[in-house]
């Protein structure tokens, strides 16, 4: 069996450690949403754009067109603003599935996560998710493969108990919004399935035309802690998964020594 | 064909065409509730309840209570625009002040109703099968004790919102499925029609069912929101159950009460296991 590098050996977990000075450098975060409006001044220019959309006459039902794109309501450009505060140097990409019609959206949304692992991405931020359990199988199929691809999948949880894919998988981190305002304060929930934390409430978001508007919800929360991966990554882009969540889990607020 | 079968077949030819305007009224008091409960909860100027229409391109206003709700009911916008369209787009609450800043949210509304808010709160409203709307709260009261756990509590409302709606539909799709069965066979008995229903949506299944969105039928009624192979499907099951009841009705009264008897079981603990009836 090739030998595996420990996560830490006699080295202290810290915060330092962990993101002290990472800026996201070289790490490709996604955003699966409605597209970004790159020249939005929160956001800094996106490193590639691809437009989904379903299309009955195409072979797999869904439509790919790439190149730049605008944000069709606004969504996706407040997600990819936060995960810029936090990971200024990181290379955002728009996979856009939301904004042109809903039909088709499961298919869309599906083939937008597809597209996010086959095509080098380190996080992926789900700020939507669906609750069709025609779709448990596929997400479920996905969130597996992006596992093992070393992919990081970061998901706006629902309030409620009611069925969410992919972000009820074990292997996504789930995110739901906490009540402070430090962007890069998080908390672990030690009852899952909600695993963490990040502000969310009252966000200055930014939005479609270059402005901001005041905003909750935990479509704010989840690209908190995909900023914080991306920072993680950029200083220890060896991590998978499951050493992220650990680390993660170790360096929460609301976790004392 | 007998001239009362020809009426009734046409009749249900009709009925069938006519589809969702037939959802019975049986939820609407449950839904103006709901909304005039979530409004005074809440401290707020008005709530509103908005369905998607059954290909999805449109939210219609349907209940509603408080400032500007008789000018919202029946009012309907693109289902991908304004805070409603991204409540159902993502499938996330959201909650949005200072919408003064930025008329697109709520120009529609505004201008339909003379009505404009300052905040918006909104939540889906979803069954475990399908999308269904969205749920909107106006200019709540955020200042007072708990406001903070409004998006938690509107979507409390929203299931229950969605189990009446729910309740609903189902009766009526099933009610459609033997309209539909006998409107495609007249001259046929009812288990006769159904039968044939059934046979011609398990075709139309079979034929969808390796390829999204080419089974070309143009069938996109049921109100699913997504792919046309889970809707066919749909269809051939409540077919399937609609014979299963015609069948039923011919065995005998003992027969009839131990189906209902074993259907309520199946729902009990089909109920304990769906996730928005928890």
């Amino acid at each position: 069996m090739r030998s595996i590098r420990p996560l830490l050996r006699g080295e202290a977990l810290t915060r330092d450690w962990a993101w002290g000075g990472g800026t996201g450098a070289g790490v490709d975060v996604a955003v699966i949403d409605s597209g970004i409006e790159a020249g939005h001044p929160m956001v800094g220019g996106v490193a590639s754009a691809v437009a989904l959309s379903f299309d009955r006459a195409a072979a797999t039902g869904v439509r790919y067109l790439e190149g730049p794109h605008e944000d069709l309501f606004g969504h996706g450009t407040a997600c990819a603003g936060i995960i810029r505060t936090v990971a200024p140097d990181c290379r955002l990409h728009s996979i856009r599935v939301l904004g042109e019609r809903l039909t088709g959206k499961g298919l869309v949304f599906a083939a937008g996560l597809e597209w996010a692992i086959e095509h080098g991405m380190r996080v992926v931020n789900l700020s939507l998710s669906t609750g069709r359990e025609d779709y448990f199988g596929t997400f479920h199929a996905l969130a597996d493969r992006a596992y093992f691809a070393g992919v990081m999948l970061v998901a706006a949880v629902n309030n409620v108990p009611s069925p969410s894919y992919p972000s009820q998988f074990a292997s996504v981190f789930s995110v739901a919004a906490h009540q402070r305002h430090d962007p890069l304060g998080y908390d672990y929930n030690p009852a899952p399935p909600v695993e963490l934390g990040a502000p969310g409430i009252e966000v200055t978001v930014a939005w479609k035309g270059g402005g901001t508007v005041v905003s909750t919800g935990n479509s704010f929360a989840a690209p908190h802690i995909a900023g914080l991966i991306a920072r993680l990554l950029s200083k220890h882009p060896e991590l998978t998964p499951f050493q992220v969540k650990t680390v993660l889990h170790s360096l929460a607020d609301n976790s004392s020594p | 064909m007998t001239e009362a079968a020809a009426v009734f077949a046409d009749l249900a030819r009709v009925l069938d065409a006519m589809g969702p305007a037939l959802v019975p009224s049986g939820s609407d008091g449950l839904l103006t509730r709901i909304t005039e409960a979530a409004r005074e909860l809440f401290g707020a100027e008005a709530c509103s309840l908005a369905l998607l229409t059954d290909d999805s391109s449109e939210l219609v206003f349907t209940t509603a209570s408080g400032t500007g709700a008789d000018s919202i009911v029946d009012l309907r916008i693109p289902s991908t625009q304004g805070i409603a369209g991204w409540v159902v787009m993502t499938e996330q609450p959201i909650s949005v002040t200072d919408l003064a800043q930025d008329a697109r949210f709520s120009s529609g509304i505004a201008a339909s109703t003379g009505y404009v808010p300052r905040a918006i709160l909104a939540v889906p409203v979803a069954s475990p099968r399908r999308l269904l709307g969205v749920i909107e709260v106006l200019d709540r009261d955020a200042s007072r004790p708990g406001a903070e756990q409004d998006m938690r509590l509107l979507q409390l409302f929203a299931d229950q919102a969605a189990s009446a709606i729910e309740s609903t539909r189902v009766f009526s799709d099933l009610g459609r499925a033997v309209l539909g069965a006998v409107a495609a066979h007249p001259g046929s008995d009812l288990a006769e029609a159904l039968a044939a229903a059934r046979d011609a949506a398990e075709r139309a299944d079979n034929d969808g069912a390796d390829e999204h969105g080419t089974d070309d039928n143009g069938d996109d009624d049921n109100g699913d929101d997504d792919d046309d192979g889970a809707a066919t499907s749909h269809r051939a099951d409540l077919v399937e159950l609609a014979t299963l009841f015609a069948q039923l009705d011919q065995l005998g009264a003992r027969e009839r009460r131990l189906a209902v008897d074993l259907l309520k079981v199946l729902v009990r603990d089909r109920g304990g296991r769906g996730p928005r009836a928890t």
